[in-house]
């Protein structure tokens, strides 16, 4: 008799231990508002290429979410997607000479649709369209403007170019980052083939601030995890005589290709090649 | 021939048993109203099938989340996006492994026990004696503990998640050094209620809670009344219960997709 | 069969057992099987191990049914209740297991008081008071705070009677209820069901072997052999029987009416041996 209340007790804190954390999970741990299924209204918007978009992917006004898209669909005989979304009826005020821009989420994220809020008095209703679209921006071009500013922002301290020969540089290209230590010391300038050699000869610009780094150092081309871009990276070497302008490293190591990269992490998985990832995902 | 006539009958065993388990299904649904009175012994069995299962059920969550945190992380450096991590965590243990795991663990662990319980109180004629003290036995003991279970098996499945999700965060954020912000922002960005929370973990292991309750219940109450018996029906709760969460978790998650 | 309208609600008889017929796993329990149960009497019903005497109690409880004939509990045909009714009656009938069916999760006060918890509301105290009324009279009240795994096999029987008596009942079976006692736990049953007669006119139905036991407690002895009765009487005139089943019976003889054999083919064919002639 006198063990009823604590088992009652027992069974009442476990209800509401399970009931917690069914809120913990429901509240915390999810976005509400993914769900969160007022009245909306429709708006149409074309788009020439949305890619990876996908059908209820959000919808957002400065970062926040205001609707979701609702259907993607390829008009017959135009060649641009016909995207609707649906917006919340609360964000009724979106002038009708809004921007609608498809953003990635980060440098693999998902694909969202931004509105930008143009100036027109007029604003949106059902069944309105979106007339000023921008569409997808590929991960190549996004990447290429991403480095290339970088690298230019780099050669305002002014800076001295090295050489270097590489038997294959895979992908890099002009604008790509040069790194020592995991940090950007500068940039690619120029590559080009070599008719006689018959080897790629990358010009390197390196910033000024870096003018000690032994003339013995190594060049090689690596790449940021397994789809990342790839860079070249200068591993200091001993001699007492530093790099100056037009000299050419002699020690280079070239570019991997993805394929032996993932040969190399499925068959032993190489420590060394993480860390560069870790790099990258702090972007 | 023989090897046919064999088959045959395990085939022929097997639909019996099936079919049986349905009735019996139905018979505690019937006796479900009448069993209303006893609602004191549905929150003792609920004590002994939920709180009890309550320890097991948070270790294992907490371990779950934490190795599956230490894998993605592995995997998802190789891709550079080892932000995912509480992401993939989530959703790993939310539509699979919260659910599934639980209900194994439930079915080895309060199963099991059930089933033995109803197959010693027939043996010792504790069933045959509630009929003669006008106690449905159905009501009183199939009954509730089938109750408790299908209660039981949700709320130990959001326990299990949510130790799961600390588990990972534990092992990515604190050991790992993934961003804490990252962490959260990118779960909660993703996850969603209806889709992960609802249809992942509530409806499979309601599902799951039903089955798993039927058969222990079913097989404690059908056993033959001997030590034999007993041992044999713990054994096929077990199994039972395991074929019918894997391939039943099959069927849900092509259904709730 | 045996006109089944002879038995009457006024009859002195509680039980009336008539062409009672069940087959089980194709064996014939009972054949044709007549027997009455006078009201207020012990009555014990004896046999040879494997002649239904347990089933012959579940089919006055209604838990088993026969294939033929019926069986009247109080003016009630048992096989033709509803369950509600079947449930209503057994609330009336006090059944004392072989082995006690004490419920292991609750200690001896709640197993006594569990009958009473499950068809009445009566309030705390009211329970209480009955609870201990009833382990005064088996002389264990002092035992209501333990669990029946810490009992003796006579104490769990006398706490299994006490629960039987909980709701002062018309009628109480005792399926074998000196199985397994030491001497003096055996006289303490034994004075029991005689005090429970005497005091309250419970009707009792005893199934036993123990011959000496049962000549001190029985008022009607029926003996059942092969499906039938093969004799009754008071325990004096039963002895002085000069069938050859009571003779073997009481006798204690191993070959007999019931064969010390169990049914089986020729013996020496079953060593392998040719059989010798014809």
């Amino acid at each position: 008799m006198s063990q009823r209340p604590s088992y009652a007790v027992g069974t009442g804190l476990f209800i509401v231990l399970g009931f917690a954390a069914l809120g913990y999970l429901a509240t915390q741990t999810t976005s509400v508002v993914n769900t969160s299924r007022g009245p909306t209204y429709t708006v149409d918007a074309h788009f020439a290429n949305i890619g990876q978009l996908k059908v209820r992917a959000p919808v957002k006004v400065a970062g926040v979410r205001v609707g979701q898209v609702q259907s993607i669909t390829l008009d017959p005989g135009k060649e641009t997607a016909d995207v609707k979304l649906a917006i919340d009826q609360r964000y009724d005020k979106i002038p009708d000479d809004t921007v609608a821009t498809i953003f990635t989420s980060g440098l693999l994220g998902d694909q969202y649709v931004g509105l930008q809020y143009g100036s027109s008095q007029k604003t949106l209703a059902e069944g309105g369209t979106l007339a000023l679209t921008r569409p997808a921006q590929q991960l190549e071009e996004m990447l290429g403007k991403f480095f290339g500013a970088g690298g230019a922002a780099d050669n305002l301290a002014g800076s001295y170019t090295v050489k270097a020969r590489f038997t294959n540089i895979g992908a890099l290209s002009a604008g790509a980052p040069v790194k020592m230590a995991g940090v950007a010391i500068g940039s690619v300038q120029s590559v080009r083939a070599d008719p006689v050699k018959l080897d790629a000869e990358v010009t390197l610009s390196i910033d000024k601030k870096f003018n000690q780094i032994p003339d013995d150092s190594a060049a090689a081309v690596f790449t940021s995890g397994l789809i990342g871009t790839q860079y070249v990276a200068i591993q200091p070497g001993g001699s007492p005589d530093m790099l100056k302008e037009g000299d050419e490293l002699v020690l280079t190591q070239s570019a991997l290709q993805i394929e032996d990269l993932i040969g190399k992490f499925l068959v032993n998985g190489s420590p060394s090649d993480k860390k560069p990832a870790d790099g990258d995902a702090k972007h | 021939m023989s090897l046919s006539m064999t088959r045959d009958n395990i085939v022929l065993r097997s639909l019996e048993q099936i079919g049986n388990c349905g009735l019996f299904l139905l018979r505690m649904l019937a006796a479900v109203p009448r069993s209303l009175r006893h609602y004191r012994e549905t929150i003792r069995q609920l004590w002994f099938v939920g709180a009890m299962s309550l320890i097991i059920i948070m270790v294992c969550g907490l371990f779950v989340g934490m190795v599956l945190g230490l894998q993605l992380y592995d995997v998802l450096s190789i891709f550079g996006g080892t932000s995912a991590t509480g992401t993939v965590v989530a959703i790993a243990i939310y539509r699979e492994l919260g659910p599934v795991v639980t209900a194994l663990l439930f079915a080895g662990r309060a199963g099991t026990s059930v089933t033995a319980e109803i197959g010693l109180m027939r043996a010792t004629d504790q069933i045959a004696a509630m009929e003669m003290m006008a106690v449905d036995p159905i009501a009183y003991v199939a009954v509730p503990r089938f109750l408790a279970g299908v209660i039981a098996m949700p709320l130990l499945s959001c326990v299990f998640c949510a130790l799961g999700i600390f588990g990972g965060h534990l092992v990515g954020v604190n050991w790992l050094g993934i961003d804490n912000g990252t962490f959260w922002s990118n779960m909660t960005a993703t996850v969603e209620v209806g889709k992960d929370v609802i249809n992942g973990v509530l409806w499979k292991s309601f599902v799951f809670g039903i089955v798993v309750s039927l058969i222990a219940v079913f097989q404690g109450y059908t056993t033959p009344p001997t030590s034999e018996g007993v041992a044999y029906a713990t054994t096929r709760t077990v199994v039972a219960s395991s074929i019918a969460i894997l391939a039943l978790d099959f069927v849900l998650t092509a259904f709730l997709m | 069969m045996t006109d089944p309208i002879s038995a009457k609600p006024d009859d002195s008889a509680l039980v009336r057992v008539r062409g009672l017929t069940t087959v089980l796993n194709g064996k014939k329990v009972f054949d044709a099987l007549d027997m009455d149960i006078p009201r207020g009497k012990v009555t014990a019903i004896m046999g040879p191990s494997g002649t239904g005497k347990t089933t012959l109690l579940k089919h006055i409880t209604g838990q088993m049914r026969g294939d033929a004939g019926e069986v009247w509990v109080d003016g009630q045909s048992v096989s033709k209740l509803s369950r509600e009714k079947l449930f209503e009656l057994r609330e009336r009938i006090g059944y004392l297991f072989q082995n006690s069916a004490l419920l292991t999760d609750f200690d001896v006060f709640e197993n006594v008081a569990f009958p009473l918890r499950q068809h009445t509301q009566l309030p705390e105290v009211l329970i209480r008071n009955i609870v201990l009324t009833k382990l005064q009279a088996v002389g264990l009240r002092g035992a209501a705070a333990l669990m029946p795994a810490e009992l003796s096999g006579g104490m769990a029987r006398r706490v299994a009677l006490a629960r039987a008596i909980v709701f002062d009942p018309m009628l109480i079976l005792y399926d074998e209820p000196f199985v397994g006692l030491d001497p003096i736990a055996l006289n303490q049953v034994l004075k029991l069901i005689r005090t429970l007669n005497e005091t309250l006119g419970i009707t009792s139905v005893l199934v036993a072997h123990e011959l000496e036991a049962i000549k001190q407690v029985a008022d009607h002895i029926y003996l059942i052999a092969n499906g039938k009765v093969v004799a009754q009487g008071d325990p004096k005139t039963i002895a002085s029987d000069g069938s050859p089943w009571t003779r073997q019976f009481f006798g204690g003889d191993a070959d007999g009416p019931v064969p010390f054999q169990y049914p089986a083919g020729d013996y020496a064919t079953s060593l392998g041996f040719p059989r010798r002639g014809a």
